[in-house]
């Protein structure tokens, strides 16, 4: 017979598995409208707004079976494990949005080299799939991968602030838009990438027990 | 302290007054020396071997949790520390308890005395029906040949404070300890048991009688003790484990599963069937 706490668990968990799918959807969108220079802003907008209404409700359900129903060992440490992922999902609606209001903002980028970005997100999208993965088959070895993978965005990002510095001072005819636009979409990149390895840190917690090794 | 009862005792200084409320909270530290050892402890019941093996340090001024279900030996466990198990009919033990390095059941131990720096509070309140409330405190000290009226006086007192009735009881000490409620009633038999100045206090489910206000008095009790007692506490209610000790065993069939910090065993226990049970998925 279950018990009553997992009536509430269970509805966590679904809820994370729908904030999953939308927060990927959402990414990948919002990188493909960059890729494509076309008009997601609105679409993307109501993912961001679903996935912020979302995460206020795992953490009210959280809330909500602490005071009810006391959980401890690994129970508990999925709760908490829920609301930081939860946030994290968030985060990558967030960020999402904020790619398209770039391209909205300093658009069209048509005439703009994209390389350094389209680089980044090959990795930002495995990663980004490797840690839903990773939540739903409670794969404790996600981490590790992760954080080498968010290794590889950070040298991705320093790279091409220096290529960047660079291009400035021998006064590149590339327009500045570009430039701009290409370090705001990598910094956002590398805040979900960021975001990837924390869900990776949350599985290794929930199974573990332990922070992991990288933390 | 110590005497026979044809010898009167004329001084008495209860170790455990004047708590410090601010260090109720204070975390267990590691280098606390141990108090009591279990060494390789088995008791039976006629034929039923209740506990199986069962060895742990306790640490000094520390509050230790025995969960389980029931009929998982933590009562009779508690029992075999202040010799209380060998009363019963049929029963037997093997094995040790060592209470600052002499064990309790070596030949010369003297069972008396054992139980008087190891008290109890069991888990229904047992005044004495007959008895005042200044008697009921008063009982165990009279029974060891303390005569002097304002040693009592002044102990009796000292108890109530430290039990946390002294207000409520000080113009009534003359009336009936079962006139109290039983919450009130509980923490009489804890100031009756504290009138003896224990080194060790044995609680067995000490609130599963008692609302959830007079639980969290007991609670808080515990809490204060501890700075100058040793305590350990059976309870049912994994809250109230998780809320009051720093140490937590997890017996299950007579045997000991798991012991370990509080915060471990609630947070990440290393055995299953811990988990199983502390999380409500047993049976």
């Amino acid at each position: 017979m279950p018990r009553l706490l997992d009536l509430g668990l269970d509805r966590i968990r679904n809820i994370i598995t729908d904030m999953a799918r939308l927060s990927e959807s959402s990414v990948f969108s919002a990188l493909e409208a960059y890729e494509s220079e076309s008009n997601a802003k609105k679409h993307i907008f109501e993912q961001s707004e679903k996935l912020r209404t979302l995460q206020d409700e795992v953490t009210d359900l959280a809330i909500e079976l602490i005071a009810r129903y006391q959980p401890v060992a690994t129970d508990l440490r999925f709760i908490k494990s829920c609301m930081e992922i939860a946030y994290g999902y968030s985060r990558f609606g967030r960020y999402s949005y904020d790619i398209v209001d770039v391209l909205e903002t300093l658009g069209p980028l048509s005439g703009c080299n994209k390389h350094a970005v389209s680089e980044m997100a090959i990795t930002v999208r495995k990663m980004i799939l490797l840690s839903v993965n990773a939540l739903e088959s409670r794969d404790k070895t996600a981490a590790p991968d992760l954080y080498q993978m968010d290794d590889t965005v950070d040298t991705l990002y320093r790279k091409y602030l220096r290529e960047l510095v660079s291009n400035l001072s021998k006064n590149s005819s590339d327009e500045p838009r570009c430039y701009i636009s290409n370090l705001l979409i990598l910094r956002y990149l590398e805040r979900i990438s960021d975001h990837a390895c924390y869900v990776g840190d949350s599985v290794y917690y929930i199974i573990t027990g332990s922070s992991s090794p990288r933390r | 302290m110590s005497s026979s009862s044809n010898e009167e005792v004329t001084s008495y200084s209860p170790g455990w007054s004047n708590v410090d409320v601010n260090k109720m909270l204070a975390p267990a530290t590691t280098q606390a020396s141990i108090k009591l050892s279990i060494q390789n402890v088995n008791a039976w019941f006629g034929k039923k071997h209740a506990v199986k093996n069962v060895s742990l340090d306790v640490k000094e001024n520390s509050v230790t949790a025995f969960i389980g279900p029931s009929g998982c030996g933590k009562t009779t466990l508690l029992r075999c520390i202040n010799r209380m198990h060998e009363m019963t009919p049929n029963a037997r033990l093997d094995g040790k308890v060592i209470l600052d390095g002499f064990d309790i059941y070596d030949k010369s131990s003297d069972s008396a005395m054992i139980k008087r720096r190891i008290g109890m509070v069991f888990q229904k309140p047992n005044p004495f029906p007959t008895m005042s409330i200044h008697d009921n405190v008063a009982a165990g000290l009279k029974l060891n040949g303390v005569r002097d009226k304002k040693l009592i006086r002044d102990v009796v007192e000292q108890s109530l404070v430290s039990a946390a009735l002294w207000e409520e009881v000080k113009n009534d000490l003359d009336k009936p300890g079962m006139g109290l409620s039983g919450g009130q009633q509980q923490r009489l038999c804890l100031a009756r048991a504290l009138a003896m100045q224990p080194e060790i206090l044995l609680m067995d489910e000490p609130t599963s009688a008692l609302d959830p206000i007079a639980s969290s008095k007991i609670e808080e009790l515990v809490q204060q003790l501890k700075e100058h007692l040793t305590i350990i506490i059976v309870t049912h209610n994994m809250q109230q484990a998780a809320r009051v000790s720093e140490y937590t065993a997890f017996m299950y069939l007579g045997e000991l599963i798991e012991y370990d910090q509080t915060k471990d065993i609630f947070k990440n226990p290393h055995k299953e069937l811990t988990e199983k049970y502390i999380s409500g998925r047993f049976g």
